[in-house]
């Protein structure tokens, strides 16, 4: 029987597509967040012509255009302030955005697949308490004060980690189902708010700090931050990705999925495992960003359909676009205060996801009609 | 490749599966060749699809062992489980809007290593399939957006893609008309035949399980209560047992194959496990004048019997539908020595007897004279109204013979409502129902 090749369903090149634009949109958005940034930038805004040579010269791996800085490499040392601040604050910013939101969509969207639950998000299983609470030590105990930078994010990911184990190990047992561990997970996380309560209780001077580190922002950033949270990041990134076809039959519920091959309790706890991970870097290094983990793989599913093939890594790539117009959008609105980048994206995100709400009622009830 | 298949394609030894207290399976034991169709049957609750899930391996047995393809099902893994056995659910509830296509891939998985996608013969396999159950037209068309019954035969699509050996379905024609379901099921048992695939398929259906499967095994109340060919598995006395329905057996003329055709629940405890059997009591009428006693016996839970009775005869149409043993005469005869001699072994049978205000004429005066020989021994009820003398058409014997039976003790009652409690209380029946407390009145 030779049967003509069939051809592709259409779906196969709308993904495509929706690549490329998001690769576009992304290096358009870069160039346009440095530049805003700089021009912005108070009290001594950087031309953009000075901006865009020193992207190019950075891009170009240094061909294009001379060193705007003396000397043989590329160092803050022979910098005059102008490129130190674009080299140095404005580029590491907008490239932290990039990572934290594609970590924070893609845990979203893998923790939406697992839990088949579109309102799931990046801090549902509480992870994040953990991450808060181990901030909140580097501040009240003021432990490494010198190298404060360093120690606060380490503590935090360590928190968070920290956390999910812990809600892993009460979880795990012969009964352990997966909402077992959402449970557990909101158990710990009343436990950790309890303790941190308790904790800032009696050092009211740590609570502030906290404050600030609680709304989330890009205020760590540096090359040596962007380049641990790019590392882990890309590692627990294309793990997780591998998951997609397990993601799609486990929508069929966990029987089927099982029937067809796919070890379900093995893959879910995998799949959260990884996405708490991928979770506890972002907040490790920007505090709590919310919105951008939810809403991205809702954008992706609707512009792309729900094959989770493309909606993980789709959601990574919108959750980087969301967060780093978020911040261009802060910047614009606010520029001569530094407004934490997690309330901006609370206030943007919640009529966006207001929105969303409203239409998927609506096409739930054309469709049950 | 092996050279020869295993001679078994699933076994179960002595399954017992417990949920909670609760016993779901008990002690099957249940052996399927390669390219055999066997249906499983079964009321609701009798453990189809709890052994239908112990094959597949989503629930480890109390006791026994399940093997597949001569292994035991614990010992392989998931993924090499997927590639023995599909399994086709009874109603699967997507979430999303995937084209039907990519759903039917999905069932490609066990066969894909890391980062493999589909292969254009995993394509054409997931194309033919979804022709196979007639949606290829409908490939590109959305999970959420085909009906209940189109979606059911996508489901049977994936679970072909699968290429396993062994298939499963849990009721696969649940949501389908009567063309897809003789088509669907047609195109299993042609699985079965030409491809040598087991199929193991939870049928509600005992028609269509007759007509397409090779086996029937009946489940009842968690045990395997009959195996075999439809033709010697399926029988009324079986069904009244395990459905706790009346049913006819024919078979069509051309092939043989044994159809059912139900008629209406048995409440006389025929079924396992219902209440206790009261009576059997037995009724004497004609002309209409039993059926309404003879369905209240039966809606109250007695084992009923009817007799003498003629062809044609409302009362016999009633004892008919409702299943029950009758002593029957042709009609409008004069009862003969043969209907008497049955109505006499009845009579004997019953633990009481009851007579309905018939009317009484040549043909049946020996319903009541023959109830001289019982009544001694066993509790006779006459109901009273009409009065024997409106309905005495032999010139006055029907009231002799009637009187008689009050004098040798025979108990009047004036009606339906005043017989329960005596009744009862002849059989010693204990706690009567809501019904008969009502209806006890004056006379109790």
């Amino acid at each position: 029987m030779s049967a003509p090749v069939p051809r592709r369903a259409p779906r196969a090149r709308r993904p495509v597509r929706a690549v490329a634009w998001i690769v576009g949109a992304g290096a358009g958005l870069v160039v346009a967040s440095v530049l805003l940034e700089s021009v912005l930038l108070r009290p001594h805004p950087i031309p953009p012509v000075v901006s865009l040579r020193l992207l190019a010269h950075m891009l170009s791996g240094g061909a294009l255009f001379s060193n705007p800085c003396a000397g043989a490499a590329l160092g803050p040392a022979g910098c005059s302030g102008a490129t130190f601040i674009v080299l140095y604050i404005t580029l590491p910013e907008v490239l932290l955005a990039l990572i934290v939101g594609a970590a924070l969509g893609m845990s979203g969207g893998a923790l939406q697949g697992v839990f088949r639950n579109p309102l799931a998000d990046p801090f549902l299983l509480g992870i994040s308490s953990g991450g808060t609470l181990g901030a909140a030590i580097v501040y009240v105990y003021r432990v490494g004060e010198a190298q404060a930078d360093l120690y606060l994010p380490a503590f935090a990911f360590l928190g968070s980690v920290a956390t999910g184990m812990l809600i892993f190990g009460i979880s795990r047992g012969r009964s352990s189902s997966i909402e077992t561990v959402l449970l557990s997970g909101v158990a710990v996380a009343n436990l950790l708010s309890a303790i941190l309560s308790l904790v800032l209780l009696y050092n009211p001077f740590g609570a502030e700090q906290l404050t600030f580190w609680l709304f989330g922002g890009l205020a760590l950033a540096s090359w040596t931050v962007d380049g641990i949270a790019f590392g882990a990041v890309l590692i627990l990134g294309t793990l997780l990705a591998l998951f997609g076809r397990e993601l799609n039959l486990l929508q069929l519920g966990p029987e089927v999925a099982q029937s067809s091959g796919v070890d379900a309790l093995r893959v879910r706890v995998t799949v959260i495992l990884l996405a708490s991970l991928t979770t506890a870097v972002a907040v490790a290094f920007t505090g709590i960003i919310g919105f951008v983990g939810l809403v991205s793989p809702h954008i992706v599913r609707r512009l792309a359909g729900s094959d989770y093939r493309i909606v993980l890594p789709g959601s990574a790539a919108v959750g980087a676009l969301l967060l780093l117009g978020a911040n261009d959008a802060s910047v614009l609105a606010f520029p001569t205060s530094y407004l934490p980048l997690g309330i901006f994206t609370a206030f943007a995100g919640v009529p966006f996801f207001l929105i969303l709400l409203q239409r998927q009622r609506r096409s739930a009830g054309m469709g049950s009609a | 490749m092996t050279a020869s298949p295993p001679p078994v394609a699933v076994r179960l030894q002595a399954v017992s599966v417990t949920y909670g207290a609760r016993p779901a399976l008990h002690e099957v034991s249940l052996t399927v060749a390669p390219g055999e169709f066997v249906a499983l049957a079964g009321p609701n609750g009798s453990g189809k699809t709890t052994l239908l899930r112990a094959v597949l391996g989503f629930l480890d047995p109390t006791h026994g062992r399940v093997e597949i393809l001569g292994q035991p099902v614990g010992t392989l893994s998931v993924r090499e489980r997927a590639r023995r056995v599909a399994w086709v659910p009874q109603a699967e509830q997507p979430r999303d809007d995937v084209p039907l296509l990519d759903y039917v891939l999905y069932g490609r998985y066990p066969h894909q290593g890391l980062l493999e996608g589909e292969t254009p013969e995993e394509l054409r396999l997931a194309l033919s399939a979804l022709e196979a159950v007639g949606l290829g037209e409908l490939a590109g068309e959305g999970l959420l957006s085909i009906s209940g019954g189109e979606r059911q035969r996508a489901t049977l699509a994936r679970a072909l893609v699968q290429s396993t050996p062994i298939l499963l379905l849990d009721e696969p024609t649940a949501h389908l008309d009567i063309a897809h379901q003789l088509d669907i099921l047609g195109r299993v048992r042609a699985l079965a035949r030409d491809r040598g695939v087991t199929v193991i398929a939870a049928l509600h259906d005992l028609n269509l399980a007759a007509r397409f499967a090779d086996r029937i095994a009946v489940l009842s109340r968690g045990r395997l209560v009959a195996d075999g060919p439809p033709a010697a598995v399926l029988s009324e006395e079986l069904v009244a047992r395990v459905w706790g329905i009346s049913a006819d057996l024919h078979r069509e003329p051309r092939s043989g194959v044994p159809y059912l055709v139900p008629h209406h629940l048995l409440t006389d405890g025929s079924r396992e496990g219902t209440s206790p059997t009261l009576g059997p009591v037995h009724v004497v009428g004609g002309g209409g004048a039993a059926s309404p006693i003879l369905r209240a016996l039966v809606e109250e839970g007695f084992t009923v019997t009817a007799g003498a009775l003629h062809l044609l005869d409302s009362d016999t149409e009633t004892a008919e539908a409702l299943g029950l043993a009758s002593a029957i005469e042709g009609p409008f005869a004069p009862l003969g020595a043969e209907a008497r001699e049955r109505h006499r072994v009845l009579r004997r049978a019953a633990r009481a007897i009851v007579v309905a205000p018939f009317a009484v004429g040549p043909s049946n005066l020996a319903n009541l004279e023959d109830l001289v020989d019982s009544v001694g021994t066993t509790p006779t009820f006459l109901i009273g109204r009409p009065p024997i003398t409106d309905r005495d058409f032999c010139g006055g014997r029907a009231s002799e013979a009637y009187a008689d039976l009050v004098r040798r003790g025979a108990v009047e009652v004036p009606d339906l409502a005043n017989l329960w409690p005596r009744l009862r209380g002849a059989l010693g029946a204990p706690a009567p129902s809501l019904r008969t407390a009502s209806a006890g009145g004056p006379h109790g």
